[in-house]
């Protein structure tokens, strides 16, 4: 078998998950970006750029951060916690928007177009545009538009034009079928920076490598910290991206990797968004995956407080390391969800967004099987400004 | 017992040793209900339509215009699946045995089908048109093991030549050669590309080519026509069944195909 470094194969597949399962106009543009990514994928001076914008506007390296209460008040392990809520624009996503940019400029890209579930890579992709003077395009759910307008505001002020999609149920699925159709008709002068490791091949091994920077800082800060690579990594999964780009430095480590998934109102509900630990494989959106379907091979609708979260597919990579068992997954629902959200905020002083809660309440589940020398590491992917109104309305506090 | 893969190789043809274009017409499976689709079958044939292409309903029908999308919507709500499509396709067959049907759909609902599909040959379905899977793959590759059904690619303008070939050896029934770069139904009809791209595509293959994606009016239609072997009508006669639901008086849908019959048949 391949290491799992290795994947995906040249078709795309990780194991039996991945591929590209798009319309034929796509695949030329798919090709194109292959093609591109590459050449420059050993180009040092390529590489460089990305490392310097790293560096200089997202604010590289993020702290690993000793979490002394929360290690207190769990009772076990060391907790740490990675700080990719730190970086420009609030969370991890910025990492792999700062990286594809620079290939659509390798590409001659003069127009870019975006999904966004909670906003943060809506926020992250409008960003680097502005930067680069593009033109960008941001499809977002009508529902998400509602519940994550502080995001909506944030794209709009950098410039770009944000398209309320209303089919379906409005999130971040429909969000991204209807960029998927403006790529369609805009193929040649268009790039889709797309948010998550999902779609079709070449994206889930792209958005994995640039976000692959926090598990490399990560391994370097672990050593400086404690001597020794963490003995588990924690980290929220809804495409997975934040997860693959911890996860994937430690593949061929000894080090246990636990992916969260929104259980949204309890798995036993049906209404959740954990395909990983309630769905079967299917295709979605360019890629075989594990995939939240009935019988008669139709995406069911998702639910969870995490707008980020709610989405019914999952990274191929991820569907592969499930079975093959390299990676565990487990789900906690809303209210776990919130309540480590407040316990965070007041033991800490750092308020994580909504989906990086998901990790934090996952602690509940996982200190237990650890000793008190163990270092846990928590992924917090965002922070929790953009969720504050959600919070507040749970919380029966109007903000009005 | 005989391959049903004849059928459709059979009516194109024919068709093509009496120089006639062929029309195909699309229609969503159930929109409005099974009934009214079943009898529009029927109507399309009688309008001079040569091979029925029937939709099968998906969540997330990516490569579809919002007039398409909105009839995959309307047919999910009346709780339309594959196997009840199959079952309308035997329907059909009771009065039609010589008009080809090609079932058209995204690949995770065929899928679910899997082990339904491995017959569904002798059940009156002669094709699939799968929109996301890629040209080059086979039926089996994907997961779909019956050999006996016709397996239709898209070849769009944005097909590098050097993949048309691999495209079509996979292929078999006709290419479905795509007029524009978008979503079904858009306004961007690529006329003047899609003459150079069909004579591309036929020094790699004798398979028949059908040009769809867009096809509006006659004019367009008999245009296409000359540099093709026949054309596809779909987003604008599913808007059509869709103004007519309430009444379900189909004739001026039957009137619009027979003109077009006519005119890529002058």
């Amino acid at each position: 078998m391949d290491k799992f470094k290795d994947l995906p194969d040249s078709d795309g597949f990780f194991g039996d998950y991945g591929g590209k399962f798009v319309p034929e106009t796509l695949m030329y543009a798919l090709q194109e970006l292959e093609d591109t990514y590459s050449k420059l994928k050993d180009n040092n001076e390529f590489f460089a750029n990305v490392d310097k914008d790293l560096k200089q506007f997202v604010g590289r390296p993020s702290p690993l951060y000793f979490a002394k209460r929360l290690t207190k008040y769990h009772g076990g392990p060391k907790i740490w916690l990675k700080r990719e809520d730190l970086n420009h624009t609030g969370a991890h996503k910025i990492n792999n928007t700062v990286g594809q940019i620079l290939l659509a400029k390798a590409m001659g890209k003069k127009r870019i177009i975006a999904e966004t579930g909670a906003g943060q890579h809506g926020v992250a992709t409008a960003a680097v545009a502005a930067r680069l003077g593009l033109e960008c395009h941001i499809y977002m759910g009508a529902n998400d538009i509602q519940r994550q307008s502080l995001n909506v505001y944030r794209i709009k002020l950098l410039g770009a034009t944000v398209h309320a999609v209303k089919s379906g149920a409005a999130i971040l699925k429909d969000a991204l079928n209807e960029a998927l159709r403006d790529w369609v008709t805009n193929i040649e002068d268009t790039y889709y920076i797309i948010g998550s490791v999902t779609g079709p091949h070449p994206y889930p091994m792209i958005v994995r490598d640039f976000n692959a920077v926090v598990g490399r800082e990560l391994k370097e800060q672990s050593i400086e910290l404690f001597n020794k690579f963490p003995d588990a990594i924690i980290a929220c999964v809804g495409g997975g991206s934040n997860a693959m780009g911890v996860f994937y430095p430690f593949l061929e480590e000894d080090v246990k990797l636990v992916g969260v998934e929104a259980a949204g109102s309890g798995i036993k509900t049906g209404k959740h968004a954990a395909p990983l630990n309630d769905g079967k494989p299917g295709v979605l959106h360019g890629a075989k995956s594990y995939l939240m379907q009935n019988d008669e091979g139709q995406v069911i609708d998702t639910q969870s407080i995490s707008a980020g979260l709610d989405y019914p597919g999952v990274g191929p990579e991820h569907s592969h390391l499930k079975d093959s068992r390299r990676a565990t997954y487990i789900a906690v629902d809303d209210v776990e969800v919130l309540k480590a959200f407040h316990n965070v905020t007041r033991l800490e002083g750092i308020m994580p967004a909504l989906e990086s809660a998901h990790a934090f309440a996952a602690l509940e589940h996982l200190v237990k099987d650890f000793s008190k020398n163990a270092n846990l590491v928590v992924n917090v992917s965002g922070r929790g400004d953009k969720d504050i109104n959600i919070v507040a309305t749970m919380g029966g506090i109007s903000l009005d | 017992m005989e391959s049903l893969l004849i059928r459709l190789e059979l009516k194109l043809n024919t068709l093509k040793a009496n120089a006639r274009k062929a029309l195909v017409a699309y229609l969503v499976a159930g929109d409005p209900d099974l009934e009214s689709t079943l009898e529009l079958m029927h109507g399309f044939v009688s309008a001079g339509v040569d091979v029925i292409e029937v939709g099968v309903p998906f969540t997330d029908p990516i490569a579809e215009g919002p007039i398409i999308q909105s009839a995959h919507d309307r047919s999910l709500k009346k709780k339309i699946t594959l196997k009840k499509i199959i079952l309308l396709v035997e329907e059909f067959r009771k009065k039609d045995s010589n008009t080809p049907i090609i079932l058209m759909g995204y690949l995770n609902t065929f899928l679910a089908y899997a082990e339904e599909l491995n017959n569904i040959h002798n059940r009156g379905v002669d094709a699939l048109l799968i929109v996301d899977i890629p040209g080059e793959s086979n039926l089996n590759e994907v997961g779909i093991y019956n050999k006996s059904i016709a397996s239709i690619s898209l070849v769009s303008p944005t097909t590098s030549l050097s993949r048309v070939d691999g495209i079509c050896k996979s292929s078999s029934g006709f290419i479905y050669y795509v007029t524009l770069r978008g979503v079904t139904g858009s306004e961007d009809l690529d006329i003047k590309d899609a003459k150079q791209n069909i004579e591309n595509i036929r020094t790699k293959t004798i398979l028949p080519i059908m040009a769809g994606f867009g096809i509006k009016t006659s004019k367009d239609a008999a245009y296409l026509s000359e540099v093709s072997d026949g054309v596809v009508i779909g987003s604008s006669l599913v808007e059509m069944i869709h103004r007519a639901s309430d009444k379900k008086d189909y004739k001026y849908i039957y009137n619009y195909l027979n003109e077009i019959s006519e005119a890529i048949n002058k």
